[in-house]
Protein backbone atom coordinates (compact mmCIF):
# COMPACT_ATOMS: atom_id res chain seq x y z
CA UNK A 1 0.00 0.00 0.00
CA UNK A 2 1.26 3.44 -0.85
CA UNK A 3 2.02 5.90 1.90
CA UNK A 4 0.87 9.49 1.99
CA UNK A 5 3.50 12.00 2.87
CA UNK A 6 4.09 15.68 2.51
CA UNK A 7 7.51 17.23 2.45
CA UNK A 8 8.70 20.73 1.83
CA UNK A 9 12.07 21.54 0.34
CA UNK A 10 13.78 24.63 -0.87
CA UNK A 11 14.08 25.11 -4.62
CA UNK A 12 17.22 23.71 -6.11
CA UNK A 13 18.36 23.45 -9.72
CA UNK A 14 14.81 23.76 -11.06
CA UNK A 15 14.39 27.25 -9.66
CA UNK A 16 12.98 29.72 -12.16
CA UNK A 17 13.57 33.46 -12.00
CA UNK A 18 9.99 34.28 -11.10
CA UNK A 19 9.96 31.86 -8.21
CA UNK A 20 11.41 32.72 -4.90
CA UNK A 21 9.74 30.21 -2.67
CA UNK A 22 9.53 26.53 -2.07
CA UNK A 23 8.27 23.38 -3.67
CA UNK A 24 5.64 21.41 -1.82
CA UNK A 25 5.64 17.69 -2.57
CA UNK A 26 2.64 15.43 -2.06
CA UNK A 27 2.39 11.78 -3.06
CA UNK A 28 -0.89 9.92 -2.75
CA UNK A 29 -2.40 6.76 -4.18
CA UNK A 30 -4.01 7.52 -7.53
CA UNK A 31 -7.60 7.06 -6.44
CA UNK A 32 -10.41 9.53 -5.89
CA UNK A 33 -10.36 8.77 -2.19
CA UNK A 34 -7.34 11.07 -1.89
CA UNK A 35 -8.79 13.84 -4.06
CA UNK A 36 -10.05 15.99 -1.22
CA UNK A 37 -6.74 15.78 0.62
CA UNK A 38 -4.81 16.85 -2.47
CA UNK A 39 -7.25 19.67 -3.25
CA UNK A 40 -6.93 21.01 0.27
CA UNK A 41 -3.14 21.04 0.04
CA UNK A 42 -3.26 22.99 -3.21
CA UNK A 43 -5.82 25.38 -1.77
CA UNK A 44 -3.56 26.07 1.18
CA UNK A 45 -0.57 26.51 -1.13
CA UNK A 46 -2.45 29.20 -3.07
CA UNK A 47 -2.42 31.34 0.02
CA UNK A 48 1.39 31.33 0.00
CA UNK A 49 1.66 32.89 -3.46
CA UNK A 50 3.00 36.42 -3.52
CA UNK A 51 5.38 38.26 -1.30
CA UNK A 52 5.39 37.30 2.37
CA UNK A 53 3.46 40.46 3.15
CA UNK A 54 0.83 39.74 0.51
CA UNK A 55 0.46 36.07 1.26
CA UNK A 56 -0.13 36.58 4.95
CA UNK A 57 -2.12 39.78 4.73
CA UNK A 58 -5.87 40.16 5.07
CA UNK A 59 -6.51 40.74 1.36
CA UNK A 60 -6.68 37.47 -0.53
CA UNK A 61 -7.97 37.00 -4.05
CA UNK A 62 -10.28 34.09 -3.38
CA UNK A 63 -11.44 34.05 -7.01
CA UNK A 64 -7.85 33.36 -8.08
CA UNK A 65 -7.56 30.58 -5.51
CA UNK A 66 -10.88 29.09 -6.64
CA UNK A 67 -9.68 28.90 -10.22
CA UNK A 68 -6.45 27.13 -9.27
CA UNK A 69 -8.30 24.67 -7.03
CA UNK A 70 -10.87 24.01 -9.77
CA UNK A 71 -8.20 23.30 -12.36
CA UNK A 72 -6.21 21.10 -10.03
CA UNK A 73 -9.28 19.08 -9.05
CA UNK A 74 -9.94 18.28 -12.69
CA UNK A 75 -6.31 17.32 -13.25
CA UNK A 76 -6.38 15.00 -10.26
CA UNK A 77 -9.63 13.45 -11.52
CA UNK A 78 -8.01 12.71 -14.86
CA UNK A 79 -4.97 11.13 -13.25
CA UNK A 80 -7.03 8.99 -10.89
CA UNK A 81 -9.76 7.99 -13.34
CA UNK A 82 -7.95 7.70 -16.65
CA UNK A 83 -4.26 7.23 -16.05
CA UNK A 84 -4.68 4.01 -14.11
CA UNK A 85 -7.78 2.84 -15.96
CA UNK A 86 -7.39 -0.83 -16.80
CA UNK A 87 -4.22 -1.29 -14.81
CA UNK A 88 -3.10 -1.56 -11.22
CA UNK A 89 -3.53 1.83 -9.51
CA UNK A 90 -0.31 3.67 -8.89
CA UNK A 91 0.59 6.86 -7.12
CA UNK A 92 0.00 10.44 -8.13
CA UNK A 93 2.77 12.84 -7.26
CA UNK A 94 1.99 16.50 -6.91
CA UNK A 95 4.53 19.29 -6.91
CA UNK A 96 3.39 22.77 -6.09
CA UNK A 97 5.88 25.50 -6.89
CA UNK A 98 4.89 28.61 -4.97
CA UNK A 99 6.19 31.89 -6.26
CA UNK A 100 5.89 35.61 -5.96
CA UNK A 101 4.24 36.04 -9.34
CA UNK A 102 2.76 32.61 -10.04
CA UNK A 103 1.96 29.13 -8.92
CA UNK A 104 2.97 26.05 -10.90
CA UNK A 105 1.47 22.65 -10.18
CA UNK A 106 2.81 19.43 -11.65
CA UNK A 107 0.69 16.27 -11.53
CA UNK A 108 2.81 13.21 -12.16
CA UNK A 109 1.49 9.71 -12.79
CA UNK A 110 2.89 6.43 -14.07
CA UNK A 111 -0.16 5.24 -16.00
CA UNK A 112 -1.75 5.71 -19.41
CA UNK A 113 -0.74 8.68 -21.51
CA UNK A 114 -2.91 10.87 -23.70
CA UNK A 115 -2.48 13.57 -26.34
CA UNK A 116 -3.39 16.93 -24.84
CA UNK A 117 -3.92 18.58 -28.21
CA UNK A 118 -6.30 15.83 -29.35
CA UNK A 119 -8.84 16.48 -26.60
CA UNK A 120 -11.68 18.43 -28.21
CA UNK A 121 -12.97 21.73 -26.88
CA UNK A 122 -16.53 21.15 -25.65
CA UNK A 123 -19.59 22.59 -27.30
CA UNK A 124 -21.06 24.46 -24.36
CA UNK A 125 -24.24 25.30 -26.26
CA UNK A 126 -25.08 21.60 -26.28
CA UNK A 127 -24.94 21.44 -22.46
CA UNK A 128 -22.41 18.60 -22.28
CA UNK A 129 -22.51 16.37 -19.22
CA UNK A 130 -18.88 15.28 -19.58
CA UNK A 131 -15.71 16.24 -21.38
CA UNK A 132 -15.31 19.49 -19.45
CA UNK A 133 -12.25 18.81 -17.31
CA UNK A 134 -9.50 19.94 -19.64
CA UNK A 135 -11.58 22.92 -20.72
CA UNK A 136 -11.75 24.01 -17.10
CA UNK A 137 -8.01 23.48 -16.69
CA UNK A 138 -7.13 25.43 -19.82
CA UNK A 139 -9.56 28.22 -19.01
CA UNK A 140 -8.48 28.81 -15.43
CA UNK A 141 -4.72 28.31 -15.84
CA UNK A 142 -2.42 30.46 -17.95
CA UNK A 143 -0.04 27.75 -19.14
CA UNK A 144 -0.79 24.04 -19.49
CA UNK A 145 1.77 21.54 -20.72
CA UNK A 146 1.76 17.77 -20.86
CA UNK A 147 4.70 15.45 -21.30
CA UNK A 148 3.73 11.86 -21.98
CA UNK A 149 6.02 9.12 -20.80
CA UNK A 150 7.05 7.33 -17.67
CA UNK A 151 6.03 9.30 -15.81
CA UNK A 152 3.40 11.48 -17.44
CA UNK A 153 3.70 15.07 -16.27
CA UNK A 154 0.91 17.64 -16.52
CA UNK A 155 2.27 21.06 -15.65
CA UNK A 156 0.07 24.08 -15.22
CA UNK A 157 0.90 27.63 -14.20
CA UNK A 158 -1.25 30.53 -13.13
CA UNK A 159 0.11 34.03 -12.80
CA UNK A 160 -1.01 36.55 -10.27
CA UNK A 161 -1.32 39.01 -13.15
CA UNK A 162 -4.55 37.92 -14.87
CA UNK A 163 -3.59 39.63 -18.12
CA UNK A 164 -1.74 36.55 -19.30
CA UNK A 165 -4.83 34.34 -19.41
CA UNK A 166 -5.88 32.84 -22.73
CA UNK A 167 -9.32 31.24 -22.58
CA UNK A 168 -9.97 28.70 -25.35
CA UNK A 169 -13.07 29.45 -27.37
CA UNK A 170 -15.75 26.76 -27.31
CA UNK A 171 -16.61 25.28 -30.68
CA UNK A 172 -19.98 25.79 -32.34
CA UNK A 173 -20.59 22.14 -32.91
CA UNK A 174 -19.89 18.83 -31.28
CA UNK A 175 -16.60 17.33 -32.34
CA UNK A 176 -16.42 13.61 -33.02
CA UNK A 177 -12.76 13.46 -32.10
CA UNK A 178 -12.03 10.62 -29.73
CA UNK A 179 -9.75 12.68 -27.50
CA UNK A 180 -7.19 9.99 -26.83
CA UNK A 181 -8.16 7.76 -23.94
CA UNK A 182 -11.42 9.55 -23.25
CA UNK A 183 -9.86 11.99 -20.85
CA UNK A 184 -11.99 15.02 -20.04
CA UNK B 1 -21.11 15.85 0.36
CA UNK B 2 -24.54 15.79 1.95
CA UNK B 3 -27.87 16.24 0.31
CA UNK B 4 -31.52 16.08 1.17
CA UNK B 5 -34.76 16.19 -0.74
CA UNK B 6 -37.87 17.99 0.42
CA UNK B 7 -41.21 17.82 -1.39
CA UNK B 8 -43.75 20.59 -0.92
CA UNK B 9 -46.68 19.92 -3.22
CA UNK B 10 -45.43 20.11 -6.78
CA UNK B 11 -42.15 21.67 -5.76
CA UNK B 12 -39.11 19.61 -4.78
CA UNK B 13 -36.12 21.28 -3.14
CA UNK B 14 -32.83 19.39 -3.48
CA UNK B 15 -30.21 20.81 -1.13
CA UNK B 16 -26.59 19.81 -1.74
CA UNK B 17 -23.76 20.81 0.58
CA UNK B 18 -20.04 20.20 0.86
CA UNK B 19 -18.15 19.00 -2.19
CA UNK B 20 -19.91 17.60 -5.24
CA UNK B 21 -17.09 15.93 -7.13
CA UNK B 22 -16.06 12.79 -8.96
CA UNK B 23 -16.00 10.84 -5.71
CA UNK B 24 -19.32 11.99 -4.27
CA UNK B 25 -21.46 12.54 -7.37
CA UNK B 26 -22.36 8.83 -7.78
CA UNK B 27 -24.14 9.06 -4.42
CA UNK B 28 -26.48 11.67 -5.90
CA UNK B 29 -27.35 9.80 -9.08
CA UNK B 30 -30.08 7.55 -7.59
CA UNK B 31 -31.91 10.60 -6.24
CA UNK B 32 -31.74 12.27 -9.65
CA UNK B 33 -33.07 9.10 -11.25
CA UNK B 34 -35.93 9.03 -8.74
CA UNK B 35 -36.89 12.66 -9.45
CA UNK B 36 -37.01 11.89 -13.15
CA UNK B 37 -38.96 8.67 -12.64
CA UNK B 38 -41.51 10.50 -10.49
CA UNK B 39 -41.80 13.28 -13.08
CA UNK B 40 -41.69 15.99 -10.46
CA UNK B 41 -43.03 19.20 -12.05
CA UNK B 42 -40.71 21.71 -10.38
CA UNK B 43 -37.27 21.21 -8.86
CA UNK B 44 -35.16 23.77 -7.06
CA UNK B 45 -31.52 22.79 -6.57
CA UNK B 46 -30.26 24.74 -3.57
CA UNK B 47 -26.47 25.05 -3.62
CA UNK B 48 -26.18 27.66 -0.86
CA UNK B 49 -23.95 25.38 1.20
CA UNK B 50 -21.99 23.86 -1.65
CA UNK B 51 -18.29 24.50 -1.11
CA UNK B 52 -16.77 22.89 -4.21
CA UNK B 53 -17.99 21.40 -7.46
CA UNK B 54 -16.12 19.75 -10.33
CA UNK B 55 -17.09 18.75 -13.84
CA UNK B 56 -18.60 15.50 -12.58
CA UNK B 57 -20.93 17.38 -10.26
CA UNK B 58 -21.85 19.84 -12.98
CA UNK B 59 -22.58 16.90 -15.26
CA UNK B 60 -25.05 15.50 -12.75
CA UNK B 61 -26.93 18.78 -12.42
CA UNK B 62 -26.98 19.31 -16.18
CA UNK B 63 -28.25 15.76 -16.58
CA UNK B 64 -31.07 16.49 -14.14
CA UNK B 65 -31.91 19.68 -16.03
CA UNK B 66 -31.95 18.04 -19.46
CA UNK B 67 -33.97 15.02 -18.38
CA UNK B 68 -36.55 17.08 -16.51
CA UNK B 69 -36.80 19.62 -19.30
CA UNK B 70 -37.59 16.76 -21.70
CA UNK B 71 -40.52 15.95 -19.41
CA UNK B 72 -41.71 19.53 -19.45
CA UNK B 73 -40.65 20.14 -15.86
CA UNK B 74 -38.94 23.21 -14.43
CA UNK B 75 -35.47 23.11 -12.85
CA UNK B 76 -33.78 26.06 -11.21
CA UNK B 77 -30.50 26.41 -9.36
CA UNK B 78 -30.23 28.84 -6.47
CA UNK B 79 -27.60 29.86 -3.95
CA UNK B 80 -24.50 29.63 -6.13
CA UNK B 81 -21.45 31.48 -4.84
CA UNK B 82 -17.65 31.34 -4.79
CA UNK B 83 -16.05 28.37 -6.58
CA UNK B 84 -19.29 26.75 -7.78
CA UNK B 85 -20.45 30.08 -9.21
CA UNK B 86 -17.13 30.50 -11.04
CA UNK B 87 -17.54 27.06 -12.61
CA UNK B 88 -21.15 27.70 -13.66
CA UNK B 89 -20.17 31.01 -15.23
CA UNK B 90 -17.19 29.51 -17.07
CA UNK B 91 -19.40 26.77 -18.51
CA UNK B 92 -22.04 29.36 -19.43
CA UNK B 93 -24.64 27.69 -17.28
CA UNK B 94 -25.59 31.02 -15.79
CA UNK B 95 -27.64 31.65 -18.94
CA UNK B 96 -29.61 28.45 -18.26
CA UNK B 97 -30.13 28.77 -14.56
CA UNK B 98 -30.19 32.57 -14.23
CA UNK B 99 -27.70 32.49 -11.36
Amino acid sequence: MSAVYITKSQLGERSQPRYDGSVIHLRVPGTLRYRDLAVRVVGAACKLVGTPEESTGPIRNTAWDNEVVSAFGEAFNNAAIHSYDGRKPGDVEIEVEVGITAITIRIIDYGNSFALDDVPVPDLEALPESGLGLYIIRSFMDEVKYAAGTPNVLSMTKYVDPGRRQVPEPVDRISDSSGGDGRQ
Amino acid sequence: MNFNREDNGDVTVLRISGSLDALSTPELRPTIDALVAEKRPSITVDLSDLRLIDSSGVGAIVSLYKRMRALGAKVEVVGLKDQPLAIFRLLRLDRIFSV
